[in-house]
C-alpha cells in the first residue's frame, strides 16, 4: 500500500512544487536520500571488510591477505619498478590484443552480417567456440608459440574476438533498410554502402562487442600468464601468493579490477556520448 | 508457392549446417595432413586418438573427475544466487547496500582469485567446488534480481487483497514471475562454470580434462590435445542447447524483457 503512495505522490510532486521553499525542501531531501544511500553503501563496505579482516586474524595463518595489510603494501608494491614493468606489459597486452580483435572483428561481423550464406557456415562456428571454455586451448597454444608472450597475445585476441564479431554481426544486419534503399537508388558503389552506410550503423555495436570482451581478455591474459609463467601482472600474482606475499598478489589483482572498471566505463561513455541513437538488443 | 520457398529456405539452412561441418573438417584435415604432428593433426588422427583416449578409460575418468566437481558448484551457484538475487530484489535496504560491490565483484578476473584459493584451502575438491561456485554464481543472482525486481506492483497488491499470506504470495507471484529470468541466469552460468571447471583443473588438481590437457602439451602430444578440446567442445554445446530448452521452455510465461 504504501508503495503505492509513494509512486502517487511521485506524480503529483512536480505540481506541488510551487514555491521556492518547497523546491528546497525537496531538493534537501533528495540530497539527504543521496547522502543516506551513500552512508548505507560505505556502511556495507565496512562491514564486508571487517569480516574479512576479523575473519582472517581470528581462523586463517597469518599470511593469508587481509585488507589493513593490503592498504599498507600498497605504497611499497607501486613503488617497486618490477611490479611496474609487469603492470606495463600485461595491460599493453590485453590492449594490443584488443586492437587486434577489433579489426578482425569488425572485418568478420560486417561481412556475417550482411551476407547470409556467409553467416551461416561461420555463425556456426562463432557459435560453438562462444559455448566452450576457450582458455581450454591455452596448453595447445604453448606448443604453438613456446612459453612466450604471443602466446598471451593470441589467447587475448581469440577471448576478444567472439563478442565482437557476435555484436557487429547483429549491428550489421540491423542496418535500416530505408538506409541501404537509398544507396540502391543512387546507384552508391559498393564500397560506399559498406565505408558509409553499414560501418557507421555498426559502430556502436563494436563498441558493445569491446565492452564485453574486456573481461574475457583479462581472463585469457592471466590464464595464459598462470600455465606459461611469463613475466606480467598475473605471474606477479601467482609468484607472489606461492611466496607467501598474499598483500602484494592482492594489490596486483587490484590494479587488475580497476584496470578493466575504468576501461569499461570509457567504452560505456563513448557509447552513450557518441551514439545516442544505440539502443541494445 | 510459399511451402516451396519455405523448404527451399530450409534446404538452404541445413545445406549451410551441412556445408559449413564439412568444410571446416576439410580445412583441419588438409592443414593437419600439411603440418607436422607436433604442430597439429588431422581429423582423422584426432578421432583415434579420441577412440583411445576413450577405450583405456582415461577420458571418462578424467570427465567425472571434472563433473563432479562441475555439478555440485552449479547445483550451489544455482542455489546461492537465486536466494541472494531474490533477497536483493525484494529488500531495498539490502539492496542499496551491497548493489555495488555485487557488480565490482562480478567484473574481477576469477582466475585471479585462483592462487588465494589454493593457498587457503589446497589442492582438492571443494576449492575446485569453490572456484566454480565463483564463476557461475553472478549471472544467476543479478537475473534473478533483475526479474524478481521487476515484477509489476498491480500484481502483489492484488494478492495482498486477496489476503494472501506471505508464503502464498512468494509461491504463486514472484517465485512463477521470477523463473523465467532465473533460466537466463542458468544458460549464462553453465558457460562461465564450464570455464571455471577448466580453471580449476588446470590449478587446482592432478586430474580432470585440464590437466589432462596440460600434461598432453608437456609430452607435446597435440592429437590429444585436440581430442580433450573436441571433447570439451561437445560437452560445451550439448550444455548450451541444454540451457536454452530450460529458457525456453520457462519463457512462455515471461513478462517483460
Amino acid at each position: 500500500m504504501s508503495k503505492v503512495v509513494a509512486t502517487l505522490t511521485d506524480e503529483v510532486a512536480p505540481e506541488t512544487r510551487a514555491t521556492a521553499a518547497q523546491a528546497a525542501d525537496a531538493e534537501g531531501s533528495a540530497a539527504r536520500r543521496i547522502l543516506g544511500s551513500t552512508g548505507l553503501r560505505i556502511l556495507a563496505g565496512v562491514v564486508l571488510l571487517a569480516i574479512w579482516q576479523f575473519g582472517v586474524t581470528l581462523f586463517a595463518p597469518a599470511y593469508i591477505a587481509t585488507p589493513l595489510n593490503t592498504v599498507k603494501r600498497i605504497p611499497a608494491v607501486f613503488a617497486d619498478p618490477a611490479f611496474g614493468a609487469d603492470v606495463q606489459t600485461t595491460l599493453l597486452a590485453i590492449i594490443e590484443g584488443l586492437a587486434i580483435a577489433v579489426v578482425i572483428g569488425t572485418l568478420v561481423g560486417l561481412v556475417m552480417g550482411r551476407l547470409p550464406d556467409v553467416n551461416r557456415v561461420l555463425g556456426m562456428y562463432v557459435g560453438t567456440f562462444y559455448a566452450m571454455p576457450l582458455i581450454a586451448v591455452v596448453p595447445l597454444l604453448t606448443v604453438w608459440f613456446g612459453y612466450t608472450p604471443e602466446a598471451r597475445l593470441a589467447m587475448v585476441v581469440l577471448e576478444a574476438v567472439l563478442p565482437i564479431v557476435y555484436n557487429v554481426a547483429e549491428g550489421a544486419r540491423l542496418v535500416p533498410t530505408n538506409f541501404l534503399d537509398v544507396t540502391k537508388i543512387h546507384h552508391a558503389p559498393w564500397w560506399r554502402v559498406w565505408g558509409g552506410v553499414v560501418l557507421p550503423n555498426a559502430l556502436p555495436y563494436v563498441l558493445a562487442g569491446l565492452d564485453l570482451a574486456i573481461g574475457r581478455a583479462l581472463i585469457g591474459a592471466v590464464v595464459a600468464e598462470f600455465v606459461t609463467a611469463i613475466p606480467g601482472l598475473g605471474y606477479y600474482l601467482l609468484f607472489n601468493v606461492r611466496s607467501f606475499h598474499e598483500n602484494e598478489a592482492m594489490v596486483a589483482l587490484l590494479v587488475l579490477v580497476a584496470f578493466a572498471l575504468v576501461l569499461r566505463a570509457l567504452i560505456n561513455l563513448a557509447i552513450s556520448r557518441g551514439f545516442r541513437w544505440y539502443r541494445p538488443a | 508457392m510459399t511451402t516451396q520457398v519455405i523448404t527451399r529456405h530450409r534446404l538452404r539452412v541445413w545445406a549451410g549446417y551441412v556445408g559449413g561441418v564439412v568444410l571446416g573438417a576439410a580445412a583441419w584435415q588438409i592443414i593437419g595432413m600439411q603440418t607436422s604432428s607436433q604442430t597439429f593433426v588431422p581429423v582423422t588422427a584426432t578421432l583415434s586418438r579420441l577412440g583411445q583416449l576413450i577405450g583405456d578409460g582415461t577420458l571418462p575418468a578424467a570427465l567425472w573427475t571434472s563433473f563432479q566437481s562441475y555439478l555440485v558448484g552449479m547445483a550451489i551457484a544455482l542455489v546461492l544466487g537465486a536466494f541472494v538475487g531474490l533477497l536483493l530484489a525484494r529488500r531495498r535496504l539490502l539492496r542499496t547496500a551491497f548493489e555495488p560491490y555485487v557488480v565490482a565483484l562480478y567484473a574481477t578476473p576469477m582466475v585471479g582469485l585462483i592462487p588465494f584459493l589454493l593457498a587457503l584451502l589446497g589442492f582438492g575438491f571443494w576449492s575446485k567446488v569453490v572456484v566454480i561456485v565463483l564463476f557461475a554464481f553472478f549471472p544467476v543472482l543479478l537475473n534473478t534480481q533483475r526479474g524478481a525486481q521487476s515484477i509489476s506492483p498491480e500484481l502483489l497488491d492484488v494478492a495482498r487483497c486477496y489476503r494472501s499470506s506471505e508464503w502464498d504470495v512468494w509461491r504463486h507471484v514472484i517465485v512463477p514471475y521470477t523463473l523465467p529470468f532465473l533460466m537466463t541466469g542458468v544458460r549464462q552460468s553453465l558457460a562461465r562454470g564450464l570455464v571455471g571447471m577448466i580453471a580449476s583443473d588446470y590449478f587446482l588438481s592432478s586430474d580432470g580434462l585440464g590437466s589432462l590437457l596440460i600434461t598432453a602439451s608437456e609430452r607435446f602430444d597435440t592429437a590429444e590435445m585436440l581430442a580433450v578440446t573436441l571433447t570439451i567442445t561437445v560437452i560445451g554445446l550439448i550444455l548450451m542447447a541444454i540451457g536454452r530448452l530450460a529458457e525456453s521452455y520457462f519463457a512462455r510465461w515471461r513478462v517483460g524483457g
